[in-house]
């Protein structure tokens, strides 16, 4: 039984201690990106179970990211979670629309977040 | 709660970058430098501020980044122009946030309309320009409400988050029958976001007793076949007491708008939100009982999360009850209006009275993010004493620093050890001022030394879990006990801490602890313990990993060892000698390769990456008892304090930690063993002694007698006694490694530069002592 590995992009350090605390507690390997484009190169060299990306992030927004992710040859069936604090029913759309598998709001409830990522991978 | 403050130590730190970032992007903007780039950044920056904002409960933070925030977002996409007007106003806004951040880091309240001047103009500037766009009712609370600030339980700390139990379950829940009907027609394209009508169905499964039926007739002739595409659709019942709709609309949160579901509750009348929606509206009536608004508050975040789909968490902790129980009601209508396609319309219906209820929860909603702040204060102004304040600095500086500190001290010491007798007595002023100097300069080096010191938490932290997966691995179980985190270590030493640590406690769990039966059969308990710890000991660091289980096997150790010529058969190692082979390079039990292969390494490499951070290991075994294995670290890497000796006509360093006396030869007392060798008789000990000149292939012309025996430790309490030529005096030298400027060499632990321009090397005891063994043996 290996751990899930879990990717989280965030351009905040103050939540990417928080989700690698919630997670890494809960028994995941978690990796780190700053924006989409360290979440990409990340996921060129290593293989994850589930991506958690922010939004609003500089160099490339998650929005970007998911859709590059999904643009690359095997990461269709990639479960992507976006973490926002938007709460607009637009910006899921946008996610989603770019391929974005469900998302969790910010501030996120630990217990609530690992549940949402079993919700999704498989 | 460390762990929280940790956090908001970081967040801060994140603020103050934020800020700076901010205000030079503000000089910008204001010089007329207004592209995307920077609007982005600014809203970034605030964005970012809000989040971390909102995780730490700092809710007039929250309140007014959210609208700050809202503007930027505006102005980003052009719905309002970006004026001079505008912008002032923005670097007013920088300075309210710049004034809330430090309110909450400090813990104190600012008053509750601080910035509200500002915030309606905000909300003025986007509802003027926004207008078309904003449906979503009574602007003037928009911004209020729809951001309900959630704090983070991490770790769960009782004190400062109360649980909230499960009280609601008691309350009259509809749907007593149970039965479920489901019927799940995915669109085309949901396999493209990952989703996964299995995974679903799994989830489905927890909620109840579940049948499924596929739905086959959409499949098409395999010619039009595509294979990313789901043609099937299902038909599920659930049959579960406690089940609601909510429950079920949740499972299917994310694939909402890739799919068609209709869910229906077979035999029951009444749709099952009704009574939850009929009780909500209790807590705005005053004549409900005093208990009343604890359970409906209960009731409000989960079933009101569930009901409109959202991830509300309990929206804050219980002593605010009576203030949040209205806002969570509140949330209903707000979330309601900005998240179409949802089920408010099917509420309101259920709910005939409410729009009574609507009319009293209106005018207190205002007060939500008044109320928060009236229990934060007293919450933050605990945690105001605690705040540490820090700045983020690269690496590289501090390390220029170490050095040249580490420089510092030696000139330092070089100056002392120039001053003779005729300069002392004649400049007394001279000698005073080099005694303060030496102080100053180690005062320096151990503020520097500081700096680069970080808990050992970091590395102790990652072994829990490698302890559970090799209890899953071995079919043992195995506990893992942590003592001493916070002690310090130089960052560097706890980069390279990592591996070995791995490495140790896998042995100890591979080759320690016994499976369940065995320790049953022993009397010992059945789960096995693995200890953790780590203390400072002088000018050490020692990490400790212990074990309860069978200790080292001593009988197969030395087979293995004398098989593979480690160990030659006509020497008969002590006990702790044979336990100290398990780090021999080379050795490797059969166990031990079919656990380790793969990685093609074993307790060898442990050894060798502690010696390149200069420490050392040893290991203790109690048969049937356990192993403990014993990490010396140093404090630091850069200063070490040596005694500076002559070997031949060169100078060599002994590490001054390892030295327990010195004695001249003439005096001491040697004597003859059979085997040609020689050994030191100290105080009814016998030591072994090697002559540096003879084991290092110099020439040496001093006298025998005018020779000196160094005696010194190594690991275990183990001695030996070192034959140099003189003794020169105490210094302190900055370690340069061998290996990186030349080689590897035996017995020598590294160089260094002495005062003078000289190269000295540095005496490794430990490997001189163990390499007794192998030069026998050779």
């Amino acid at each position: 039984m290996t751990a899930l590995r879990v990717l989280t992009v965030d351009d905040s350090r103050t939540i990417l201690a928080m989700l690698h605390h919630t997670l890494s507690n809960a028994g995941f390997e978690v990796l780190q990106a700053e924006d989409g484009q360290q979440g990409l190169d990340v996921l060129k060299t290593q293989t994850v179970d589930v991506v958690i990306t922010d939004i609003n992030m500089p160099i490339m927004d998650g929005i970007e990211f998911i859709k590059n992710v999904r643009a690359t040859g095997n990461h269709q069936s990639l479960p992507i979670l976006i973490l926002t604090t938007e709460t607009s029913q637009d910006k899921r759309d946008q996610g989603k629309a770019a391929g974005g598998t469900g998302w969790i709001v910010k501030p996120f409830d630990p217990e609530k977040l690992i549940s949402v990522i079993h919700r999704v991978v498989h | 709660m460390s762990d929280l403050d940790d956090f908001k130590a970081t967040y801060f730190d994140e603020c103050s970058e934020l800020l700076t970032e901010l205000e030079e992007q503000f000089v910008a903007i204001e010089a007329g430098e207004r592209d995307a780039d920077r609007l982005n950044a600014v809203f970034r920056a605030i964005h970012s501020v809000k989040g971390g904002a909102g995780a730490f409960g700092f809710s007039a933070l929250v309140g007014f980044a959210h609208a700050y925030e809202t503007l930027l977002d505006y102005v980003r996409d052009g719905r309002i122009e970006l004026t001079d007007e505008v912008v002032t106003l923005c670097i007013r806004a920088n300075d309210i946030v710049t004034d809330h951040v430090a309110a909450a880091r400090s813990g104190e309240a600012l008053p509750a309309d601080y910035g509200m001047d500002e915030k309606n103009r905000f909300d003025a500037l986007a509802r003027g320009d926004a207008a078309e766009d904003d449906t979503a009712g009574e602007p003037d609370e928009e911004f209020d409400i729809e951001f309900v600030p959630v704090m983070v339980n991490i770790g769960g700390n009782d004190d400062d988050f109360p649980e909230i139990d499960d009280t609601f379950e008691a309350l009259p829940m509809a749907g007593e029958s149970g039965h479920w009907e489901v019927h799940f027609t995915p669109h085309r394209a949901l396999y493209a976001r990952a989703n996964d009508p299995l995974l679903l169905f799994r989830e489905l499964a927890v909620l109840g007793e579940m049948t499924t039926k596929a739905v086959l007739e959409e499949i098409p002739p395999l010619s039009d076949f595509e294979p990313f595409a789901v043609y099937c659709s299902w038909e599920i019942t659930l049959v579960s007491e406690t089940l609601t709709e909510a429950m079920i609309r949740e499972v299917f949160e994310f694939v909402e708008g890739d799919c068609d579901i209709a869910i229906a509750q077979l035999g029951v009348g009444t749709p099952p939100t009704a009574e939850v929606k009929a009780a909500l509206v209790h807590p705005a009536t005053p004549s409900a009982p005093a208990m009343a608004p604890i359970n409906l508050l209960e009731l409000a975040d989960d079933e009101v999360a569930h009901l409109l789909e959202f991830d509300i968490e309990p929206a804050a902790p219980a002593k605010a009850k009576a203030d949040v129980a209205p806002a969570a009601v509140a949330v209903v209508e707000a979330k309601a209006d900005d998240a179409p396609g949802l089920s408010f319309a099917d509420i309101a219906d259920s709910i005939k009275p409410a729009p009574v209820a609507k009319v009293a929860l209106a005018p207190k909603v205002v007060i939500t993010p008044a109320a928060t702040p009236e229990t934060a204060p007293g919450e933050e102004g605990e945690r105001r004493s605690l705040g540490v304040q820090s700045i983020r600095v690269d690496l590289d500086k501090v390390d220029r620093v170490v050095n040249m500190v580490g420089e510092l001290v030696i000139t330092q010491s070089m100056l002392t050890q120039q001053m003779d007798e005729t300069l002392r007595t004649r400049y007394t002023e001279l000698v005073r001022g080099l005694e303060v100097l030496a102080q100053t300069t180690r005062g320096l080096q151990d503020s520097v030394m500081a700096i680069r010191a970080q808990p050992v938490k970091s590395v102790f932290s990652r072994m829990p879990r490698l302890v559970r997966e090799l209890g899953l691995k071995t079919a043992k179980k195995i506990k893992l006990e942590t003592v001493g985190e916070n002690t310090e270590i130089d960052k560097t030493v706890i980069e390279q801490l990592s591996d070995p640590l791995t490495h140790m406690i896998r042995n100890s769990a591979d080759h320690g602890i016994e499976s369940p039966e065995k320790r049953l059969a022993a009397g010992k308990p059945e789960t096995g313990t693995i200890r953790l710890s780590a203390e400072q000991a002088g000018g050490n660091i020692l990490i400790i990993v212990e074990d309860d289980g069978a200790g080292i096997n001593r009988d197969r150790v030395l087979q293995v060892a004398r098989d593979k010529g480690i160990v030659a058969p006509d020497i008969t190692p002590t006990e702790e000698q044979i336990d100290q082979l398990i780090f021999a390079p080379g050795f490797s039990t059969a166990e031990a390769v079919s656990d380790l292969s793969g990685r093609g390494v074993g307790m060898d490499v442990v050894l060798s990456n502690i010696k390149k951070i200069g420490g050392s290991v040893h290991v203790r075994s109690w048969t049937g008892r356990g192993t403990r294995m014993t990490l010396r670290l140093p404090l630091t890497l850069a200063v070490l304090d040596v005694m500076l000796v002559k070997v031949g006509d060169s100078p060599y360093v002994v590490p001054l930690s390892s030295i327990v006396e010195t004695i001249q030869c003439s005096r001491a007392n040697f004597e003859r063993v059979p085997s040609g060798g020689q050994v030191l008789q100290v105080r009814g000990e016998y030591v072994q002694v090697i002559d540096l000149a003879q084991r290092f292939a110099m020439t040496t012309t001093t006298e025998p007698e005018n020779r000196f025996v160094v005696l010194c430790e190594a690991e275990g309490s183990a001695k030996v006694a070192l034959i140099v030529d003189d003794i020169i005096g105490q210094q302190q030298v900055v370690i340069k490694s061998l290996e990186e400027n030349f080689e590897r060499v035996e017995g020598i632990a590294g160089g260094t530069i002495l005062g003078d321009g000289n190269v000295a090397l540095i005496v490794d005891v430990q490997s001189l002592k163990t390499s007794i063994i192998h030069k026998n043996a050779a």
